[in-house]
């Protein structure tokens, strides 16, 4: 069976705000379709209205050449069209084998669950990622032990689960290593081999390239039109994205001298999934830490921000210190911007103010100075480049991009002296990419102290001069100088002890 | 790791710990009254029960599809106030089958209108309940405006006598099981688990999630139905317009202390049996240990409270030694 | 002026209070006599101590985490027999029986905060258990017997016409909204009230040390609550082991109807006000309609659904 899909001129608003202006996408069996643009060019929306989730204001859909109309996620499935989508679709409290096979579970009789064939499916599915995965990762697991990585594989299998003519993977590659990726690209190439269409939403402009057959961009919620792979350079795609994009490679932050004082010495941290970590960072600094991911890097950050319990020695500028609560952190002037933007980071429904703020209200006295508050939340805002409609509008107005400046606004506020950063431009467009590195550099000139995680293996080699790379929880190695090199990096991740390139 | 194994087991079966602590409550339930477990008090006892178990066990569902039900006993005096107008002593087999019918109907009827409104209005659970709950008030006093009423006497005979030496309430619990474990293996249990657990996530998947969310408050309302059925079975008949009203929080407490969390997704109805037990035998205890009147309500009070806070006070306990 | 502005300013507070606006005039149609000053009068004070009662429970359900407060109607009881006990009907105790019910409220509210910040005991069946202790100890004390008296001083200054005709209970009213707008819109705490209730998660990552937000909210609805049955006390005179009970879930429906959600985060005290305003007028209406009191049930219940059904509505599933 074969499938062909046109969106033609799709318009979707969202209240007074138009996510999608005039969407349109051409796909058919056999092919991948990489569908790219900066935050809130569309492209989520666009690939909800395709599966059903979203209902459009205007605009067709044309599978094989007749007009559908998709009510509900069910009625797109039931044609053969799913997604595997960037906010998790998962239920917490069920297990692995129960979500994979949700609304679809085998059934006995017609109505009893029949749980044996559910776990012996799930094996099979399971194992299409072995060798990639931890043990925990079981047809009887509950979702809401497994960390991000190994949930969004679960939530591919669930797509695969009813064998789609048509898969969406959007921004599936962003919480996987690289292991996992690669693994995931092999199944791709079988998929397509086997007739499957594939539309490809992606951040990573290598992943293109390795991956897709043609791209289809957006730019503000309009396609701005299609180009094969095998024709174009990254060049020409980010040009149709935007006006202007800087890499990590136009931005190199200068060794930071010996004699500049340190800002953060630890000593056998553990705590987490992290051990025995011990390392220095000086003021004017900016260290990576780099590895697969979940390796500790994230705890190592909460670590240190004192949002959970750890064992070791920690001295900030020299002084010892027993953290029990990020409040104990905000003292020593630490700031931390977390990996998760809308769980850990924002108030979504609360507004633009009230995020900056939040971490800074005291220092506006018993009853708040509002004209203060409102002046620096503007100056700030100001410095970021925000782009917003008010102070009061709600943070979840925001792009992702955006949004992201908000969460780093918040913390910039208080002048922190040690800023420690969760992968901070996951999701983030290429042009807000730009200014981040811009902004890191800016930083440690003025002599703020970063430690610096990153999924983005070009962003750490980049921009850092000194990377940490972190293994099950223990520093495996530290690249400096001649080291700093891809094969030095994937090396150190996947744990090879000698200096030898790993195949 | 067999620590790790532990705490599956315990994250899977919820009313573990309840489990537990029924069986220390019912070990002291044994010291201070000796013949609790002979058969002519133990019949007494869970006779008395099989109402509130029954609504506790509708509320369960509701709760476990993310949502909560706060007019269940308006609704069983409600359904009593209807049942007592159809049924007199005189009433033959036939006028009380028709009767019972019509009383699980409107029960049902009633859940179906709080799962519409809450499912299709988008209405906050609780405050939507509490705002039916006053309807289900004022049609139970128009229907009853005074106290009385009475079943034939077989009936209430029949409902007071173990059944093959072992009490009645045995069975219905029995029965209750077993409906549980049938419909638990069913594609419906996991829209039910999925539903409460992530609406949004299961709607993404296709699960039904509105059909679902109007099905759970029309169980609540047939099981409001049973229990009042078999309130009035254990009353004679005799009922007032109020008679289920203090029941819908006892229910609640009865979900909780079963091990089901409030927020929905987890859970299932044996913990609200034996969280409906643990109630009945603290009280039990209470009574028999000669606890003066003045003091009951508060002994009462502080123990459910007790009970509630164990799981929390062995986790601040660990985490502080644990460090 | 068009939808999208229309909706920006007609928010769920200002619905409330131009439903109530409506209502009383409503209330003339139905019995031209409801339409008077005094009458007016008579119903903001009865609304007065509904929202007295419910500015605590504001607190509670903004503060999300499922917050719900059900222990406010034992403690406006607790509050009640306290004083009413301690005075004895002298005038010159009323500040002890003041300090003695704001004492019991703090205590109760700061368990209930402990409860369900420190021990994760589910804030419905904390609060619920908390009314069994309270209800339980009025008890224990009074061994069901009431005895005290009312000071004279409480009813001149709370029930009685104090200043150009109105009450003083609607004056501290007034005064009490301004405090908590301050409280929750000028303050850190309030700030951190309103962060706990929609992300906790994020909110401790912003130093915000959510527990100890918690505790302060539940203790301070415990306190607003005493204050509700002190004042209360002076209006009803006489003390009853069951005073404060009707104020238990209205209490939650003012809050609801004046705009505030249910899941936390986002609210206002002054919806909380408009919404004590439209249960008491549809309370009072029902009554001069002079209908029986299973209809006056029945049509309060269907009311309640078409309020919460104009702007309580939870987010669609699909957009």
């Amino acid at each position: 069976m074969t499938l062909q899909l046109s969106v033609r001129s799709i318009v979707k608003r969202y209240g007074g705000v138009v996510a999608l202006r005039d969407g349109n996408l051409d796909i058919q069996s056999g092919e991948v379709v990489s569908l790219i643009g900066a935050n809130g060019s569309g492209k989520s929306t666009l690939s909800k209205i395709i599966t059903g989730v979203v209902a459009p204001n205007g605009g067709q859909l044309l599978l094989n050449g007749h007009p559908v109309h998709f009510s509900n996620p069910q009625a797109a499935r039931g044609r053969g069209i799913t997604a595997v989508y960037q906010e998790l679709s998962l239920v917490p409290d069920m297990t692995v084998a129960e979500n994979i096979w949700l609304a679809h579970e085998p059934l006995r009789l017609n109505f009893r669950v029949n749980r044996k064939a559910m776990r012996k499916n799930t094996e099979d599915l399971i194992a299409l990622f072995d060798g990639t995965i931890s043990e925990r990762l079981q047809p009887d697991t509950l979702v809401t032990v497994l960390p991000p990585d190994e949930r969004q594989i679960v939530e591919i299998l669930k797509a695969l689960s009813i064998d789609p003519q048509l898969l969406i993977l959007d921004e599936a590659t962003a919480s996987l290593d690289s292991s996992q990726v690669n693994r995931l690209f092999s199944l791709v190439k079988q998929w397509q081999a086997a007739g499957k269409a594939i539309i490809f939403i992606t951040h990573r402009m290598d992943e293109i390239f390795r991956i897709a057959d043609k791209a289809t961009v957006l730019r503000n919620g309009q396609s701005v039109g299609t180009v094969d792979i095998a024709s174009t350079s990254e060049r020409e795609i980010v040009n149709m994205m935007i006006e202007s994009a800087a890499t990590p490679d136009d931005i190199k932050i200068p060794v930071v001298s010996e004699d500049a004082p340190v800002r953060l010495d630890v000593q056998n941290l553990g705590g987490g999934r992290v051990e025995d970590v011990s390392f220095t960072l000086r003021d004017g600094e900016l260290l990576g830490l780099g590895g697969l991911h979940g390796q500790g890097q994230e705890d190592l950050l909460l670590a240190l921000f004192g949002a959970i319990p750890y064992t070791g020695r920690v001295k900030v500028s020299g002084k010892e210190v027993h953290y029990r609560h990020p409040r104990d952190a905000m003292k020593y002037d630490i700031a931390f911007v977390p990996g998760d933007r809308g769980r850990e980071g924002l108030l979504l429904v609360r507004s633009i103010i009230e995020n900056f703020q939040l971490p800074s209200w005291n220092k506006y006295g018993m009853l708040h100075n509002q004209d203060a508050a409102q002046r620096d939340a503007h100056a700030m805002a100001d410095d970021l480049q925000l782009v917003y409609a008010g102070m009061q509008t709600p943070v979840n107005s925001l792009s992702g991009g955006n949004a992201q400046k908000v969460v780093l606004g918040k913390w910039l506020l208080r002048h922190p002296k040690l800023l420690l950063l969760d992968d901070p431009t996951k999701g983030v467009d290429v042009g807000t990419k730009g200014e981040f590195y811009a902004l890191l550099k800016r930083l440690t000139e003025a002599g703020t102290a970063i430690l610096f995680y990153s999924s983005d293996d070009d962003e750490l080699l980049g921009l850092c001069n000194r990377v940490l790379v972190l293994q099950d929880g223990r520093v495996r190695d530290t690249l400096t100088g001649e080291r700093l090199t891809h094969s030095e990096l994937v090396a150190a991740s996947m744990g090879a002890t000698n200096n030898h390139e790993v195949a | 790791m067999k620590s790790l194994n532990l705490q599956r087991v315990f994250a899977r079966n919820t009313y573990l710990i309840s489990f537990i602590l029924l069986v220390i409550v019912l070990g002291i339930n044994y010291i201070v009254q000796n013949n609790v477990f002979e058969l002519r008090v133990l019949n007494n006892n869970l006779r008395t029960l099989v109402p509130l178990m029954l609504l506790a066990v509708g509320q369960s569902i509701v709760v476990i599809g993310g949502g909560l039900d706060l007019s269940v006993g308006t609704l069983v005096s409600m359904l009593s106030a209807l049942l007592i107008t159809w049924v007199t002593p005189d009433s033959t087999p036939d006028q009380i089958l028709l009767a019972v019918v019509l009383v699980c109907a409107a029960g049902m009827l009633a859940g179906l209108v709080n799962g519409l409104v809450v499912a299709y209005l988008r209405l906050q659970p609780m405050i939507t309940t509490y705002a039916t709950s006053f309807i289900f008030s004022g049609i139970a006093l128009l229907l009853l405006p005074r106290p009385g009423g009475s079943i034939p006497r077989d009936l209430s005979t029949f409902y007071r006598s173990p059944l093959l030496d072992i009490p009645l309430a045995f069975y219905a619990i029995a029965l209750l099981l077993l409906f549980w474990s049938v419909l638990r293996t069913t594609r419906y249990a996991q829209y039910l688990y999925a539903t409460g657990s992530s609406g949004a996530a299961a709607y993404a998947t296709g699960v039904p999630v509105r059909v679902v969310r109007v099905t759970t408050y029309v169980w609540s309302g047939l099981f409001a139905a049973l229990a009042s059925l078999t309130l009035m079975l254990s009353t004679g008949g005799a009922s007032q317009a109020n008679i289920g009203d203090d029941m819908t929080l006892d229910s609640i407490v009865a979900v909780v202390l079963g091990g089901t969390r409030l927020s929905g997704g987890q859970g299932g109805i044996a913990g609200a049996i034996i969280g409906v037990m643990i109630l009945r035998v603290i009280r039990n205890v209470i009574f028999f240990a000669a606890v003066p009147t003045w003091s009951q309500t508060l002994v009462n009070a502080l123990i459910i409270i007790a009970a509630l806070a164990g799981p929390g006070l062995i986790r601040l306990i660990r985490r502080s030694i644990g460090r | 002026m068009n939808a999208q502005t229309l909706r920006r300013y007609l928010t769920p507070p200002l619905i409330a209070l131009l439903l109530a606006i409506a209502l009383f005039f409503a209330g003339g149609f139905i019995n031209p006599d409801f339409i008077n000053v005094t009458q007016a009068i008579n119903i903001v004070r009865l609304a007065a101590f509904l929202g007295i009662i419910a500015a605590g429970q504001t607190l509670v359900i903004v503060s999300g985490g499922e917050g719900i407060d059900l222990s406010v109607g034992a403690v406006v009881t607790l509050a009640a027999i306290l004083t009413f006990r301690i005075t004895g009907g002298d005038n010159n105790l009323v500040g002890v029986g003041l300090l003695a019910s704001l004492s019991a409220g703090f205590i109760v509210g700061l368990l209930n905060g402990i409860g369900i910040a420190l021990l994760r005991i589910p804030p419905l069946v904390m609060t619920l258990g908390m009314t069994g202790v309270v209800s339980g100890t009025i008890l224990v004390v009074t061994q069901g017997e009431m005895l005290g008296a009312t000071p004279a001083l409480m009813s001149t200054y709370i029930a009685r016409p104090l200043i150009f005709g109105i009450p003083g209970v609607i004056i501290i009213w007034v005064a009490l909204g301004v405090v908590m707008w301050l409280l929750m819109e000028r303050t850190t705490y309030g700030k951190h009230l309103f962060a706990i209730g929609v992300n906790r998660t994020a909110a401790r990552l912003s130093g915000v040390r959510v527990e100890r937000v918690v505790i302060i909210t539940y203790t301070l609805a415990g306190l607003l609550a005493a204050l509700g049955g002190f004042m209360l006390l002076g209006f009803a005179q006489t003390v009853l082991l069951n005073l404060g009970d009707p104020y238990r879930f209205p209490s939650i429906a003012a809050v609801v109807v004046g705009g505030t959600m249910l899941t936390g985060g986002k609210g206002s005290y002054w919806g909380t006000m408009s919404g004590a305003l439209v249960l008491t007028l549809i309370d009072s209406l029902l009554r001069a309609m002079g209908l029986a009191e299973a209809y006056q049930l029945i049509v309060f219940g269907g009311l309640l659904v078409l309020l919460i059904a104009v702007y309580g509505r939870e987010l669609n599933l699909r957009q």
